[in-house]
């Protein structure tokens, strides 16, 4: 069977959305998801579309194929090439959703069934919307599993989604996408849940097969690097209102509406942060974190056997400084940043927090080292007992600590809640009445509550929304300044880390693979791995983007 | 997604400021099945521990009241009109006589014992063994759950050993073994040594939620505050996992009932001289034909108690864990009107 | 797989015999094992309890005299199998082999029925969730929860044992039923296909006419003194199968599995009549050998028509060749009913309330057949209707909770039928979870059986559990103990079996 191209006509819009609404029904009540969009995309071209969490982005897409849940209602017009396909029944929609617009869900792991191999997934879209006998349908799933650049395409067609690795499971769910040369392409956050490297090659992959199928793409997404890497046009939203809409040079270089120069602008930018100086005391004084040959190992569980996470690593931080811990998954760097707290012990080597040898600690050099860290966690959803008022939570390490008790203790708290900037009533709520970021700001709260040397933040940022992110890294160097502790700042987000940390340290694979000041790393890193991630970090602006992908690409 | 914002929103309204255990209860008093049901069980033990009076307890130490009902439930009397129920809840329009309770409401057995007064003894005997085993197996099973699903490793494998040895043994055939040594010691014991033995499927449940809450940051984050274990184990982590016992404790006490009366039945529950409700049926089930009565009752109070606690456990769940549950009809879909959000 | 296999049977033998020690124990110590003697007014009442010592070892302390006891059971490895004695002095190992055979059959039609009919009612209100057909079910599914299984079998008993009796006196269903039957199968239908209003009436409307009809019939042909399906019922009914087998195997669409279906129907039809003449020579091993055969037959039927995707076909064949030769079978043991029911030892009662097979009556398998339905429907029902609401909550919970994953999402917007989402990705999901739980419940429903039992007067092992039990003796215990507890264990390990088999996470690492 041949595989011909798509022959779309280039001056028809491949999708167009008029007046396109979606609300939901709650309680009796309908909340609208999107009010009135209105675009188009062309054959060949990436529109994305952006926003925070909870502007519609997602559902507005959903809503293209009727893929809401029961309770949402949709009107407006959406016309595929022309033909009008919201409305249709069952049965017609079924024959667009699959064969001519093919989602690409955000989480590969839940989006693929996990009792099925990859390459009955794939050939189970195959004969459904093709007369195709079994055998047929596997050769050509493995010569789809090949454009998808998997490795060992025979082989991992009969694998199990969860044998792939993360970005090799995205590729599995891309190629059960592109089975059947779909004229639309809707990529939910595709790359959210990858490593910024693997990302980097997810990208290069999409944009490939937009050009050798011809389909055009539209992608959802927060990342304004990837938009700057990917699209051709762009759709901003708010709370489910289009707040502006052009191409991405335009709206990146000059954008009209205030959201959006706001948006843009607490957008981190690789290598735009001012320069830094090093605090003195950097190789001076002595350090407040020192580890010296260090492994680190998750003990045998059961029959998992044991498993090496940080090997040979030796490191120090100083005090006053922000040393920015950076690596991608499995790297090791949170698996550091909770030895450095005392959670995990290690298994060969040094560690000294504060001039304490915690090698091998016991309790009192564990009640010792609270006095001098605390540790922000990453979820905002589960930092947080839910059934403690976060006053409690906030004051149980002095609490427990002895240092204040009663209305001291209730001084005390409140004097956290003013420097994290927010409202001393909040003593008394709990944190399912808070959000994301409040909820971060509380973890600060209670890390700082007895006054520590050093702060380990173990990707604090990572479940935020970008504004939310900014206010909260500005918030942080704030309180570093003014208090003056050191920071372990653990992220796989290059930019981020560019903007706080006074020095960086790259991990991989359990190893440290370099470590400098930040100037210094990012803009002359010596080791290969770090300068693949580097080059791999999208910055949102197209022009430079397309450089530095030109750059990478070449360099390959 | 947009659905959550919109729930977060007005649950936020309903929420400001109410704990955890504020906002179950108001969820689960809007569960119209479960209340009902607490109504109709409080007034099910209200009737059964006042009519007809207590008498629990040895020779040395026993509680002794009296209830307001005039019969008791071994006394024998003369058998009025063949024993048929006096109850008749028709009024006069309907069958000619009005509503009375009259003497002898559930009827009498072929020696002339009250048939109210039993059924009422038989509850409570049933209702105490409820309660007691429940009691007992929630205690058990929430500490061995919590120390296996806390510490884990040699502790977890030992204890998990432990629960399917008593797996492994169904609970009517050890219930009956107990019933036949301890029986006779009266209901209270019978019930403790029966809780001995129900704690299994509690155990597990709460095993796996302290295996899960325990990976959560917050335990993370009292333990680097300095929390020793027991305040982890207390403080933190059993209130999270507070909705899923008390849940099946609930559930565990509809089965406790249900397990007393069948061994009852078979005979190594609840024995002379005292009475249960699975031993009333026993005795009656050969009366059937002649005296349909003596069996109806004890029955149907048995079936009442099991599914009110039933229908508090399902409120319960829900007011743990709400899924929306609302259908909108076509019509509403079409025409209603979509609020404005706050910019 | 299989080291893991090992190792849990090696787990659960542990498992069984510090369980037995145990029992034993808790038995032992439970009583007085020589009570009746000592009560007893006979005259040589000194040497019979010196006898009963003897043969009991009653001299040895409980907490020993398990191992004597476990000696015995471990002799099966030399080909004797010694559970001792019981009061009586009778070999438990004979008492056993009796009353198993009764037991066992009650306890797995039960069970097996349970989990079908749980899973089947489960599936539909879960993908009719909120509609009146749920509401309905989980009430009822929550009142049979809260029915004492004693209770239940006292009133099948009396209603359905001593109902149904009456009723075949005079087979003909009265006016007032055969509308209540009507209305209520409608009511079934509709809810279970599901629709909009206007769709569910229609179904209503079709479904009463139809269960109306065939009542009228029945009552014409006086079907319930000489039941049997007939030829041409027995086509009606095969088709239908056909039909519906493959509309949830593989969809209508798939022609192939379509037709090897229909060629089973009419494979059955032609062996039809021969089968009846030669049936006077089917005893229950060729029974279960044709059964057998039936299978292997129906599935290499598919096999062969398959076309390119044997599997699927195959697997549909094989379904409906089940469940045509069941008609067939079916129609042969209604033919038995009226010579069963007009015999002697029948006379024209045949729904049994008391023990398990009619005493003395001697005939067919068929025959045979029909005595072991009459007495085993009541006991089998009791226990079925409690089983059945737990597994149709477990089930309707756990599909809910499949649904709300994002693969089916996924399944959704590859454009496959709903029919394919929910039995081809769903189901097979929301299945794992359920069979833990059939291992853990197994436990239960043998506890149920000794109740009911007791209720019909069985003399299983339930019975025989009892009885000892009364006298304190422990042997007898012990036998009926080790029996369940293995057949507990099997279950167990052919739950683990099945949910490695079912879930690849733990079958390839």
């Amino acid at each position: 069977m041949g595989r011909p191209l798509n022959s779309q006509n280039s001056s028809q819009p491949v999708l167009e959305v008029n007046g396109l609404q979606v609300d939901f029904w709650v309680d009796g009540t309908w909340y609208p998801a999107a009010i009135d969009m209105n675009y188009s995309v062309m054959p060949g071209k990436a529109l994305a579309i952006v926003g925070e969490s909870g502007s519609g982005k997602s559902s507005s897409s959903m809503a293209l194929l009727g893929l809401l849940p029961s309770n949402s209602r949709v009107s407006g017009s959406v016309k595929l090439n022309g033909k009008e396909i919201l409305g249709l029944n069952e049965r017609e929609l079924r024959k667009v959703r699959g064969k001519e617009v093919a989602y690409i869900f955000q989480e590969p792991m839940t989006a693929l069934n996990p009792v099925y191999s990859i390459g009955f997934q794939i050939s189970e879209t195959l004969r459904t919307h093709y007369d195709m006998s079994p055998k047929d349908a596997k050769i050509r799933a493995i010569e789809l599993l090949e454009m998808v650049e998997m490795p060992n395409p025979p082989a991992s067609f009969d694998k199990y989604p969860h044998q792939l690795s993360g970005g090799q499971r995205q590729r599995a769910m891309i190629a059960q996408s592109i089975a059947c040369d779909p004229i639309l392409l809707v990529a939910d956050e595709p790359t959210t849940a990858l490593d910024v490297t693997v990302q980097a090659e997810i990208l290069d992959l999409m944009r490939n097969l937009r050009s050798r199928l011809n389909s055009a793409i539209l992608l959802i997404t927060h990342d304004m690097g990837v938009v700057a890497d990917l699209a051709d046009d762009i759709l901003v939203m708010k709370n489910g209102k289009t707040v502006e809409q052009g191409s991405v040079s335009q709206v990146f270089n000059a954008p009209r509406e205030k959201y959006t120069q706001e948006l843009l602008a607490a957008v981190p930018k690789l290598g735009a942060a001012k320069a830094r100086a090093v605090p003195t005391s950097v190789g001076v004084a002595a350090p407040i974190l020192k580890l010296e040959n260090v492994s680190i190992e998750y003990p045998k569980r059961g029959r998992i056997p044991a498993f090496r996470a940080v090997e040979g690593m030796s490191l120090e931080i100083y005090p006053g400084e922000i040393l920015g811990l950076v690596g991608e998954s499995g790297s090791g760097k949170t698996t550091v940043g909770r030895a450095a707290v005392g959670l995990l012990p290690i298994a060969s080597g040094l560690l000294e927090i504060a001039g304490r040898d915690l090698s091998h600690p016991k309790d009192r050099d564990l009640k010792a080292i609270r006095h001098h860290t605390g540790i922000v966690f990453q979820d905002p959803a589960s930092s947080l007992n839910p059934r403690l008022p976060i006053g409690q939570s906030i004051g149980e390490p002095m609490l427990l600590a002895k240092v204040a008790k009663g209305r001291d203790l209730d001084h005390r708290v409140e004097e956290l809640l003013d420097s994290v900037e927010l409202p001393r009533s909040y003593r008394n709520r709990y944190p399912h009445e808070l959000s994301g970021g409040q909820r971060q700001r509380v973890g600060i709260a209670r890390a700082l509550a007895l006054r520590p040397d050093l702060l380990i933040a173990d990707e604090p940022t990572s479940a935020l929304d970008v504004s939310v992110q900014a206010r909260f890294l500005d918030l942080l160097q704030d309180l570093q300044e003014q208090l003056k502790f050191a920071c372990l700042f653990i992220s796989h987000d290059l930019a981020v880390v560019d903007i706080l940390a006074h020095r960086i340290a790259v991990m991989q694979n359990g190893r440290l693979v370099e470590v400098g000041d930040r100037d210094q790393i990012l803009k002359n890193p010596q080791d290969p791995y770090t300068k693949r991630l580097i080059s791999a970090v999208p910055i949102p602006d197209p022009e430079l983007q397309r450089i530095r992908r030109e750059a990478r690409l070449a360099g390959k | 997604m947009n659905v959550e914002r919109a729930e977060n929103a007005i649950e936020l309204k309903e929420v400001e400021g109410l704990s955890q255990g504020k906002i179950v209860t108001r969820r689960f008093v809007r569960h119209k099945a479960a209340m009902a049901s607490i109504v109709l069980l409080i007034g099910i033990i209200g009737l059964a521990f006042s009519s007809v009076g207590l008498d629990i307890g040895t020779e040395d130490v026993k509680i002794q009241t009296t209830g307001w009902w005039k019969y008791g439930y071994s006394a024998t009397s003369d058998v009025e009109n063949g024993g048929d129920p006096t109850l008749d809840i028709l009024p006069e329009f309907i069958d000619g006589t009005g509503v009375q309770i009259g003497n002898h409401p559930f009827g009498q057995d072929e020696i002339g014992r009250d048939g109210f007064a039993r059924v009422m003894r038989g509850a409570q005997q049933s209702i105490m063994v409820m309660f007691v085993i429940g009691g007992v197996a929630t205690m058990i099973g929430v500490v061995v759950g919590a120390v296996a699903g806390f510490y884990r490793k040699w502790v977890d494998a030992i204890l998990m050993r432990l629960t399917d040895l008593i797996i492994t043994i169904p609970v009517v055939v050890v219930g009956a073994v107990i019933g036949r040594s301890v029986g006779n010691l009266g209901s209270f014991l019978l019930a403790v040594f029966l809780g001995l033995f129900a704690w299994t499927g509690l155990a597990r449940l709460v095993r796996g939620e302290f295996l899960s809450l325990r990976e959560r940051e917050f335990v993370d984050a009292a333990r680097v505050a300095g929390a020793s274990n027991g305040r982890i184990i207390f403080k933190h982590i059993l209130p999270n996992a507070i909705g899923v016992v008390i849940v099946n404790t609930t559930l565990l006490m509809s089965a406790a009932i249900l397990l007393e009366t069948g061994l009852s039945f078979i005979g190594f529950g609840v024995r002379l001289p005292d009475v249960s409700l699975g031993y009333l049926i026993n005795e009656n089930q050969t009366a059937f034909s002649t005296r349909p009565w003596l069996f109806w009752y004890p029955g149907m109070f048995i079936v009442l108690i099991a599914l009110c606690v039933n229908f508090i456990g399902d409120g319960l769940r829900d007011a743990f864990d709400p899924r929306q549950k609302r259908i909108i009809t076509k019509k509403e879909k079409r025409n209603g009107e979509t609020i404005e959000l706050a910019k | 797989m299989l080291t893991f296999l090992v190792r849990r049977l090696g787990a659960s033998i542990v498992v069984l015999f510090a369980a037995t020690y145990l029992m034993y124990l808790l038995t032992a110590y439970s009583g007085d094992p020589l009570e009746d003697l000592r009560t007893s007014t006979a005259r040589n009442k000194e040497a019979l309890i010196e006898r009963r010592i003897e043969i009991l070892d009653l001299n040895i302390p409980p907490y020993l005299r398990y191992f004597v006891w476990l000696a015995g059971v471990l002799k099966v490895f030399i080909g004797q199998f010694d559970l001792g004695k019981n009061v009586n002095g009778q070999d438990v190992t004979a008492l056993l082999g009796d009353a198993i055979g009764t037991t066992m059959q009650l306890v797995t039609v039960s069970t097996l029925l349970a989990i079908l009919l749980g899973i089947i009612v489960g599936i539909s209100t879960a993908l009719r969730q909120y509609s009146s057909f749920d509401y309905t079910v989980t009430f009822m599914s929550f009142l049979f929860f809260s029915l004492p299984v004693f209770w239940v079998a006292v009133l099948l008993k009396q209603y359905m044992a001593i109902g149904l009796n009456d009723f075949l006196q005079d087979p003909k269903v009265s006016t007032p039923v055969l509308i209540g039957l009507t209305l209520i199968s409608g009511a079934i239908w509709a809810g279970i296909i599901g629709g909009d209003r206007k769709r569910k009436l229609q179904i209503f409307a079709i479904a009463a006419a139809a269960t109306g009809s065939i009542l009228v019939i029945l009552n014409l042909t006086n079907w319930f003194v000489q039941p049997g399906i007939g030829p041409i019922t027995g086509l009606i009914m095969g088709v239908s199968f056909a039909f519906i087998v493959t509309a949830l195997s593989t969809g209508l669409n798939n022609r192939r599995a379509l037709k090897a279906s229909l060629v089973v129907v009419a494979l059955g039809m032609l062996i039809w009549w021969p089968f009846n003449l030669l049936s006077s020579f089917v005893s229950a091993p060729i029974y279960l050998l044709l059964a057998v055969i039936t299978a292997v037959v129906g599935y290499l039927i598919g096999h062969f028509m398959g076309g390119e995707d044997k599997s699927p076909v195959a697997r549909t064949s094989a379904i409906t060749a089940v469940l045509m030769a069941s008609i067939i079978a079916i129609d042969r043991f209604m033919q038995a009913w009226r010579p069963y029911t007009e015999s002697n030892y029948i006379s024209g009662r045949p729904f049994a309330t008391v023990g398990s097979q009619t005493p003395n009556l001697k005939g067919s398998f068929w025959v045979m057949g029909v005595d072991q339905f009459t007495h085993l429907l009541l006991p089998t029902l009791a226990l079925l209707l409690i089983g059945f609401a737990g597994y149709t909550r477990y089930a309707r919970a756990s599909l809910l909770e499949v649904f709300n994953q994002d693969y089916i999402r996924t399944a959704r917007a590859k454009g496959l039928s709903e029919r394919t989402v929910v039995m081809r990705h769903a189901f097979r999901n929301a299945m794992i979870p359920l069979t833990t739980l059939v291992a853990f419940d197994f436990a239960g429903v043998i506890g149920g059986a000794v109740i009911t039992e007791r209720v019909f007067a069985w003399s299983g092992m339930g019975s025989l559990f009892v009885e000892a039990l009364q006298h304190v003796d422990v042997n007898p215990v012990m036998g009926f103990f080790l029996i369940t507890g293995s057949v507990a264990i099997i279950f167990n390990l052919i739950a683990d079996v099945v949910y490695t088999l079912l879930d690849p996470r733990i079958r390839v690492s």
